[in-house]
């Protein structure tokens, strides 16, 4: 059963079961339990499964360890302690086990000088890092705690040596479970937890985690299943405990009459009075190159203020670069520091005072993680400001500010099913045993991700390790492993199996970027997916400057940067962070409120006075989001959570369909590709469609209608439509040679040589093709589709919008401008293009063939 | 009337001399999915059946119209894998050739970049390995390398292969990829890019790749622009013609 730990438990009788030694040495370090601890303790000191949530700095990693600790200190005393490994401590950052490993080494040698002499009690931290001679070492005595990280404990499992001392270990923590569970990194550690409790029945789990929700769901992602329930779990839910100071600010109070190098202006003053403001600043960017471009333009606006006293940290640094600037932080030496996501997680960075985010963070979840790394300590205030720079971005971060004082946390997506990550670890557990059948089967199903696997998909699986899609002659090259119908018994298969699971392990996709190039002169990157876009002498923005692109080679892009012309494409970033469905949600209920007093002429004074009190705005703020939804009342209409506005108009040639449904992208790109895909069998035309976190747009010939499709378009059939409409998408292409990477059908690694992305990509087009002509519905090819679908898109939030537009409960309503609302130009910039090929590939051909005629004149019937 | 002239069949160029009725055809980089496999990436074969198939189509295609081939010309790079000829290759290869042979008088093997150690798989089947052919005043070599001057000068027009030409149309934002025939100068003499016969790929983009061949050194931008379709189904049985779309110019400022 899954529970709610309601009450806390009584510190004497933690202190009664605390081994002399540990509290003596707790004691003298600190002068009561924290809320988590009195929470938790008791828990993993009686083998009760927990999921802790706390804020960083809430003494979550201590709570975890101090029963382990105590139990290992108590049974060196007495001299029983064994060459074993007593606790597995999984963490999804090399960085984070360094920390944890010093973090661990202080106490037990204090506790020693306690006791007068040694205990013995070893630590180990076992990554891709560590050397062969480090291996061997802790194979003869092993580490009683063992650190390490999900794709490492993978490949502990699968060594045979090694899985020995696997065998009966007490405990199992997870930390940081937030940033793994919403990912296939999570999958594949669920399988691997499964994998341990096949050695260690006993094992006790334990999970940390940062604000998230839901709670009962990560607790059964941590926990597994035992067949149809899942296995007992308390929750200790304290995500509150540390006080927060979060505002909303504008760098101007005009966010729409403002020229850009203004706003850039005072952006910047803004940012420098912060920092100067405080101790040490963590200022937070949505993209990599702003991180770079947030720390040059503050060296360069204010040189006396920023020397070396401030650096970038984000995942394109070399690890020297991050590791110098987090011991400065540390050290106290640095004012401001500023990265993407790579600080998000809980490596240990000294004292930080404030938190500047640049735009929304999109999701509460997130915004609270971000913020709270400021005051570090369980009772310091965790200090943040969200700067804005539209409107947009104001009424979003307005609410989620709400969302967040309001304890309402954005709930997360956890990926079900993923059957690249189920063929990879099937293939480690063949390496390492003879399985039957049977009992692999409810061995997968234990995991959260698998609880709703049905057999036949898991039995293609197994045809496909055992290579049956292929015929039996050629059957050797792609057979992975050894499958005996009659016995039912799985194993390895092939000499190579061990050394090509090592190498291939793991579930994040080779980056794909391109090197951008002028002659020689390297002048940045750019994502893979936008250069198939490119043609010869397109012109595109990259880092402040445009360039003409000439031709591709490899992974090379070569372009010239003697250009006069604007960009002839827009800038796209591919993947960035979408809007969360449930903050989305929130934003809508606003602009109903919003409508509902313009609907009854309130005043602006009644109206401003309303924002002022749902939202947590300055004056400027309510007054820009009163300026904001008046223009849009006036101009043309509101689109709110329960009316769904189509703005149609026409510019130059093109039609403009602009859907304001505030979603968050996940949704929107679901809607406008059924969409888009519904136009185009009906009209046999390609149409254009961009899509933002506040609805998309679809752009056609004049002709053309979009409403009906739209209408047409119904919930039940959502499925097939996307599975069709997703089809030969570059987004599919990409996802599959992911999954066909994790499936270990594209072996990143094999023979001594490592691959490049680009070798990779062409390799599964040519693959992709092959598979989708043994069947359209090939197992990895299905488990693509499933990704983008669910994991990239959500299809089912995007479901259940459309069957309320069924139902009744939301009302679409068309109109007509003459020139994009308020509401619909941001969205119209912003959009990136994305382009459904709908058209068969020579009915396309043809066409052209026809605009070319008629371009060149019919001067050539063919010979 | 003409002495010589040229028909693009399907992924073929049928050269008509005189008597003769000559096919060239090019890059069928037999084994390239063995290749594949052996650098763990493992695609399945059907590579080989698809070019039987699809040469099956072009013979078919030939005999309906009566026209009986004297010769068929493999432009280079009948096989993929360089240096070692594995049992696939050398089987699927023998087989292809005999195909082949059984629908003409005689196979001349052009020596591609991925030939070095044809030779064995030539003997076996007695055909003649060249470095290039000469019908008339057509020169057929692989493109890789510029031949010596006293073989150039004796021809007007050259056939080469080698560079896998290929096409990418767009329209808005949507971009497919297509075979194509190039056809262009060189030094005043007419030259003709075939395409590929591998089917697992388009080929280069000529329009956004940096070129290969040596002959495509200079600029192709008045070089003209013959599209194939895209490899229709087994069923299909006609072979069709292939779209004129103009010069190369015209489809980088479109």
């Amino acid at each position: 059963m899954i529970q709610f730990k309601q009450n806390p438990d009584k510190a004497q009788d933690i202190e009664k079961i605390m081994n002399p030694l540990v509290k003596k040495w707790f004691f003298s370090r600190f002068k009561e339990f924290s809320l988590p601890q009195l929470y938790g303790i008791m828990e993993v000191h009686s083998r009760s499964n927990v999921l802790i949530s706390a804020p960083t700095g809430a003494t979550k990693t201590l709570t975890a360890f101090l029963s382990v600790i105590n139990e290992l200190v108590d049974s060196a005393e007495k001299g029983i302690l064994e060459d074993r490994i007593y606790c597995i401590y999984i963490s999804p950052l090399k960085a984070l086990n360094y920390d944890i490993e010093v973090n661990l080494a202080g106490p037990l040698k204090e506790i020693e000088e306690i006791a007068g002499k040694g205990l013995g009690i070893r630590i180990g931290v076992r990554t891709g890092d560590t050397t062969a001679s480090e291996k061997s070492k802790m194979l003869k005595k092993p580490p009683h705690i063992l650190i390490t990280t999900p794709e490492s404990a993978a490949i502990l499992l699968s060594t045979i040596k090694f899985k020995e001392l696997l065998n009966n270990v007490s405990w199992c923590i997870i930390d940081e479970i937030h940033a793994l569970a919403d990912s296939k990194r999570g999958v594949h550690l669920s399988l691997s937890l499964e994998r341990l409790q096949r050695h260690s029945d006993h094992i006790c789990r334990i999970g940390l985690s940062a604000t998230i929700s839901p709670l009962e769901e990560i607790a059964k992602f941590l926990v597994g299943f035992e067949g149809e329930n899942p296995r007992p779990c308390k929750i200790v839910n304290v995500q509150f405990i540390k006080k927060t100071d979060l505002k909303v600010l504008s760098p101007v109070p005009d966010l729409i009459n403002t020229t850009h190098e203004e706003m850039q202006r005072s952006m910047y003053e803004l940012i420098d009075k912060l920092i100067q403001d405080h101790k040490t600043t963590l200022i937070f960017t949505n993209t990599r190159a702003a991180t770079e471009r947030v720390v040059d333009h503050l060296k360069n606006k204010f040189p006396k203020n920023y020397t070396e006293n401030i650096g970038a940290h984000h995942g394109s640094l070399s690890k020297t670069h991050r590791h110098t600037i987090e011991k400065s932080l540390r050290e106290g030496k640095l004012k401001a520091v500023v990265s993407s996501t790579s600080l998000e997680l809980g490596i240990d960075i000294g004292y930080i005072d404030l938190v500047i985010l640049l735009g929304s963070p999109k999701s509460v979840a997130r915004a609270l993680q971000r913020c709270g790394r400021s005051g570090h300590k369980l009772h310091d205030i965790s200090k943040g400001r969200i700067i804005v720079l539209d409107r947009d971005d104001l009424v979003e971060c307005s609410v989620l500010l709400k969302s967040a004082v309001e304890e309402k946390i954005d709930r997360i997506h956890l990926p079900k099913n993923s059957l690249d990550v189920l063929s990879q670890q099937i293939y480690g557990i063949a390496i390492s045993e003879k399985i039957n059948i049977k009992d692999l089967f409810s061995l997968v199903k234990n995991s959260y991700s698998f609880s709703k696997l049905e057999y036949p998909d898991f039995r293609e699986i197994i045809d496909f390790l055992a290579g049956k899609y292929i015929s039996l002659e050629d059957r050797h090259v792609y057979a992975k492993i050894w499958h005996d119908e009659e016995t039912g018994m799985i194993g390895r298969r092939g000499k190579l199996a061990r050394v090509t699971y090592m190498t291939n392990i793991g579930t994040i996709p080779d980056e794909t970027f391109v090197t951008v190039k002028c002659g020689e002169q390297t002048i940045g990157k750019i994502d893979e997916a936008f250069l198939e876009r490119l043609k010869k002498n397109d012109v595109f923005v990259l880092g402040g400057s445009t360039y003409q692109f000439l031709y591709a080679k490899g992974m090379s892009a070569y372009v010239s940067s003697s250009v006069t012309r604007p960009p002839t494409i827009p800038s796209w970033v591919s993947e960035s962070l979408p809007l969360s469905f449930d903050l989305a949600i929130e934003i809508g209920k606003l602009r109903q409120y919003l409508d509902d007093k313009f609907r009854q002429k309130l005043s602006e004074k009644e109206i401003i006075s309303f924002i002022n009190s749902y939202l947590y705005v300055d004056e400027n703020g309510a007054q820009a989001i009163y300026n904001y939804f008046r223009e849009q009342y006036l101009y043309a209409e509101i689109p709110t959570s329960k009316k769904l506005i189509i703005e149609e108009y026409i510019e130059e040639n093109n039609k403009y369909y602009v859907f304001h449904s505030l979603y968050g992208r996940r949704v929107n790109d679901v809607l406008s590709r059924a969409v888009a895909f519904a136009v185009s069998r009906i009209n046999k035309r390609d149409v254009e469609i961009g899509i933002t976190d506040n609805g998309f747009f679809i752009s056609c010939e004049k002709g053309l209608n979009i409403i009906k499709p739209f209408r047409i378009l119904k919930s039940d059939k959502l499925d097939l439509v996307l599975n069709a409409a997703i089809e030969k998408t570059e987004v599919l292409k990409r996802r599959f040679r992911h999954c066909a990477t994790r499936a270990l059908m594209i072996l990143r690694n094999y023979r001594g040589m490592k691959k490049r992305v680009g070798r990779q990509q062409v390799s599964s087009m040519i693959l992709m093709n092959a598979v989708k002509r043994i069947s359209p519905n090939f197992s990895i090819l299905k488990e693509a589709k499933r990704e983008v679908l669910e994991d990239l898109m959500d299809i089912e939030s995007a479901r259940k919008i459309l069957k309320e537009i069924e139902d009744g409960k939301i009302q679409v309503k068309q109109i007509t401008t003459r020139i994009p609302s308020p509401f619909a130009l941001n969205l119209v910039m912003q959009g990136h293009l994305d382009m459904l090929k709908m058209e068969d590939k020579l009915e396309f051909l043809r066409r052209m063939h026809q605009m070319t005629l008629a371009k060149i004149g019919k001067e050539h019937k063919i010979k | 009337m003409k002495t010589q002239y040229f028909e693009k069949t399907d992924l073929g160029l049928l050269i008509k001399e005189k008597a003769e009725n000559i096919l060239v055809m090019a890059d069928f980089h037999i084994g390239y999915e063995e290749a594949l496999n052996k650098q763990g990436i493992f695609v399945p074969r059907m590579q080989f059946k698809d070019i039987i198939a699809r040469l099956n189509r072009i013979f078919n295609h030939l005999e309906k119209k009566r026209i009986k081939l004297s010769k068929i010309i493999v432009n280079g790079d009948i096989k993929h894998e360089f240096g070692k000829i594995s049992d696939q290759e050398w089987r699927e290869t023998l087989k292809t050739l005999d195909l082949m042979a059984s629908n003409c008088k005689e196979v001349v093997l052009i020596r591609g970049n991925h030939d070095k150690i044809i030779g064995p798989i030539a003997q076996k089947r007695s055909v003649s390995v060249a470095q290039h052919f000469i019908v008339g005043k057509t020169l057929i070599i692989h493109g890789n390398e510029i031949p010596e001057q006293q073989t150039l000068k004796k021809c007007s027009t050259i056939i080469i292969a080698h560079e896998h030409p290929a096409v990418s149309l767009r329209d808005s934002s949507r971009v497919e990829k297509y075979k194509c025939f190039l056809e262009g100068k060189y030094k005043a003499k007419n030259l003709i890019v075939i395409p590929s016969f591998c089917l697992l790929t388009e080929g280069t983009d000529i329009l956004t790749e940096k070129l290969l061949s040596p002959f495509l050194s200079g600029s192709i931008r008045d070089f003209k622009v013959y599209v194939l379709p895209e490899n229709p189904g087994a069923s299909e049985t006609e072979i069709s013609s292939p779209y004129y779309f103009g010069k190369v110019s015209g489809l980088l400022c479109r």
